[in-house]
């Protein structure tokens, strides 16, 4: 049935984080962002929240809410800071990859971690991208040695690389190539083979922890490589595991976007009725009053493109998160840049939260597939194409060869 | 709750409109743009078929159709009315958007009648449409000098005797020459804003009413669009819409013209997406059958982005739509909504169609491909109804704290 509403355990969630956002998140985004860090007594105040495994299963430690939860709750931390949205939910990445393509042995064995209060400080991270890597699998191999395999590469862009308790690193098996031979390993730290690389300076959302990470000779043992929830290679779901796992984080990036275009909205809107020329409130102008009508459709409207993605994914479908993606990060984009322009010089100075916005909207666009990537696929289904295994490389094979 | 999916019923309302819109509608659209007419033959059919509509205009108790379908409660015995006439009328105008607009009923004319009449005058006028044939009800608010701007309207009414004097000229009416009667809007005095709006129901023949000039117009050219004029026609007291008493609290009489616009915008929305999915459509299969089977396609990225661009805005501009529908049905005020629904989907619609010609190329502007009909058809959703700039006051209106004075 079509329906707007949220549930009532929804709306209160949502008022929790709305508040936990506007009052320990705005005020200092600017300090988080020159620490570069959020501190410590923060994450445990949002552990206490119990919202940091808010879909995960009951079971597992979590609260056992829906993918539309999670999406409601990261628009609103968003909405008070996109980089800490993505650094208070630190274990998130590497929760959700455990959740798609562990079995339930090793989700128990390494989920049970972060529920605990001890967790607060804890991160996972998920590595999966690398400079230069072929678009259709990995540069970073892994190879048996006795029951152990080794894993050798160099990882970037990795949210929590380096600092995190437990790591997935996706690689290739050795003599294989594309996603058919891609795998993926649990790698907890104090591995000697395991080092962390440079911290990436990055033009917005620095409050993340971004950093390459550098395997050698790096032995894991195999028990710890996920198999998409089976424990026989043969019998693998791991590409429908990482279709899923991309497509949830891909959309809660997407949720991200919808909640700091609205802070932008929001600021500009409230900035304009304050701000006089000419001897009225500049809202009062047209060109200005019509540019926030633009910009409050925008939020909407990409809110409810994430919302039905998030219901859709839940059913199992994964194809409207693409849609969801590309419309978020355009949506978010044009925002950011309005809110910026409406508020003039002062826009451009870091007075004002705007100028961060318009850097962090850019970030965020580039954190999940690019919207190039989002768009293609959505073409590639249109036109008839096979949807591939949905990953973000496959799904837009068929305009590359 | 949060969700999208259409329910079982909602599901083959939507199959069913179709179906016909597919195999009934498609087939004469172009024809009927050419004569700018709808056979009648074919009017009669669409007629007889009203109870199979979604969302009747007729209400039951004056022997029309009633809610139809619309009618549905959903689990908590919530009306689904809003969002039931969506769905069935972007399938409408994905075949026609000409012939929805021309489908004998009440029309725009039915929500003040609905509304605001007295029983007795929604038998009357409601009445008509029980008689066999086609008969047509219309909405004549739009004057030369005042559209968007109702307030301004100069068509005058003055009180004689037992009956009315009206003054004055209406334009852009649709159904206007065909429709049996007219809901006509007109002021006491022009100075004194709305308190001094009447609205009448001015009936087909009545002495000093005829239909002036019918517009030749760049789109929907098979929908009668016409130039109505009063000179010095009288009309009997009981055409006072929701008579004397209903004007006495001021404002009332403009009020129900607007009450229209909220529930007529999200509509309004879906019949512009209805035409540019169409369009959409059109668009990707010719991509489809002429570039991309048994070929390689690394040459057709601009295309396939165009695509997968229009696809996202086309869903986004639906949410939009639904979203105020649904805010409707709840009971919730949603005239923000309204307007950015109806904003949305019409820029969303102008885009898509002219994608749509643009990726038929040369073959876009022929008039036997659609599109170039469907180009010509979407302008007139960023016009009616509200234009863009119009629907851009309403919602600045309602984010900003105090009122702007543009």
């Amino acid at each position: 049935m079509i329906s707007f509403g949220l549930e009532e355990e929804q709306a209160m969630i949502q008022e929790t984080v709305r508040k936990f956002a506007v009052e320990n998140l705005r005020p200092k985004l600017r300090e988080f962002e020159h620490a570069r860090a959020l501190p410590e007594s923060l994450r445990r105040q949002f552990h206490e929240l119990g919202l940091a495994l808010v879909d995960v299963p009951e079971a597992l430690g979590g609260q056992g809410a829906s993918l539309t939860t999670a999406a409601i709750v990261q628009e609103e931390l968003a909405f008070g800071d996109p980089g800490a949205a993505i650094a208070l939910w630190s274990p998130h990445l590497f929760v959700q990859a455990v959740l798609a393509l562990g079995d339930e042995a090793q989700q128990k064995r390494f989920l049970a971690r972060f529920a605990e209060t001890a967790g607060a400080l804890r991160s996972g991270a998920v590595a999966y991208s690398e400079r230069g890597a072929p678009l259709d699998g990995f540069n970073t191999t892994a190879k048996r040695s006795g029951g152990d395999w080794i894993l050798d590469g160099k990882k970037a862009f990795v949210v929590n690389g380096g600092v995190a308790d437990l790591t997935v690193v996706f690689a290739q098996l050795e003599g294989t190539s594309g996603w058919d031979g891609a795998a993926a390993f649990v790698v907890e730290a104090g591995n000697p083979g395991l080092q962390a690389g440079e911290r990436h300076a990055l033009l917005g959302l620095d409050t993340v922890h971004a950093a390459e990470i550098v395997l050698e000779s790096c032995r894991v043992p195999d028990a710890n490589r996920l198999l998409g929830g089976s424990n026989s290679p043969k019998e693998s779901n791991f590409l429908l595991g990482s279709q899923r796992m991309f497509a949830r984080g891909g959309l809660l990036n997407a949720a991200r976007q919808v909640g700091l275009a609205r802070a932008a909205y929001e600021f500009a809107l409230d900035y304009t009725q304050e701000r006089k020329a000419f001897g009225k409130v500049i809202a009062h102008f047209q060109s200005i009053a019509f540019t926030l009508a633009e910009m409050h459709m925008d939020v909407e409207a990409a809110r409810w493109m994430v919302w039905r993605a998030a219901v859709e994914l839940e059913k199992g479908k994964v194809e409207t998160v693409y849609e969801a993606i590309a419309h978020a990060n355009e949506a978010a984009w044009r925002v950011a840049d309005n809110g910026v322009q409406l508020l003039g010089g002062a826009g451009y100075i870091r007075d004002y939260p705007v100028e961060k916005w318009m850097r962090d909207t850019k970030a965020l666009a580039l954190f999940g597939p690019p919207s190039e990537c989002a768009s293609l696929a959505v073409a590639a289904r249109e036109l008839g194409h096979s949807f591939g295994s949905g990953l973000p490389s496959s799904a837009i094979q068929p305009f590359f060869t | 709750m949060i969700d999208f999916e259409l329910t079982s019923t909602q599901a083959q309302v939507k199959e069913f409109a179709h179906q016909f819109a597919k195999s009934v509608v498609r087939p004469m659209s172009l024809e009927a743009d050419r004569n700018h007419r709808i056979p009648d033959d074919f009017m009669l059919r669409l007629s007889q078929m009203r109870q199979m509509m979604t969302v009747g205009e007729v209400p039951q108790e004056y022997g029309g159709e009633g809610a139809g379908v619309g009618e549905i409660k959903d689990k908590k015995g919530k009306s689904q009315k809003n969002r039931f006439a969506l769905i069935g009328a972007e399938e409408m105008a994905w075949g026609d958007i000409s012939v929805l607009l021309s489908l004998p009923g009440p029309g725009l004319g039915g929500p003040p009648v609905q509304f605001t009449g007295t029983p007795a005058q929604r038998e009357r006028f409601f009445g008509v449409f029980k008689k066999e044939g086609l008969h047509w009800g219309a909405y004549g608010l739009t004057e030369p000098g005042a559209g968007s701007d109702v307030a301004g309207i100069r068509t005058s009414c003055r009180k004689e005797g037992k009956e009315w004097v009206l003054n004055g000229r209406k334009c852009f009416i649709t159904n206007g020459g065909r429709a049996d009667w007219v809901v006509i809007f007109a002021t006491l005095d022009p100075t004194q804003g709305r308190a001094a709006h009447r609205a009448f129901v001015v009936e087909k023949g009545t002495p000093g009413f005829y239909c002036g000039k019918i517009e030749d117009k760049m789109g929907i050219r098979a929908s009668e669009t016409a130039e109505l004029v009063l000179e010095d026609c009288r009309v009997p007291e009981e055409n006072l819409l929701g008579g004397e008493e209903h004007y006495a609290r001021g404002k009332e009489g403009f009020m129900a013209a607007m009450k229209t616009f909220d529930s007529s915008r999200p509509m309004v929305g879906v019949l512009g997406l209805g035409i540019a999915r169409g369009a959409y459509e059109y668009a990707r299969d010719f991509v489809k059958e002429n570039y991309v089977l048994g070929r390689a396609i690394p040459r057709y990225q601009l295309l396939a982005q165009t695509l997968a661009d229009d696809k996202r805005l086309l869903d986004a501009a639906r949410l939009m739509c639904w979203r105020a529908a649904w805010m409707a049905d709840e009971g919730v005020p949603n005239a923000k909504e309204s307007s950015m629904a109806k904003a949305y989907a019409a820029k969303a619609a102008m885009k898509v169609c002219t994608d749509a010609v643009q990726i038929l190329g040369a073959h876009g502007l022929e008039q036997h491909q659609f599109v170039e009909k469907w180009y010509r058809d979407i302008k007139v959703f960023d016009i009616f109804e509200g234009t863009g700039q119009i629907q851009r006051i309403v919602i600045s209106k309602r984010i900003l704290k105090e009122a702007p004075n543009f």
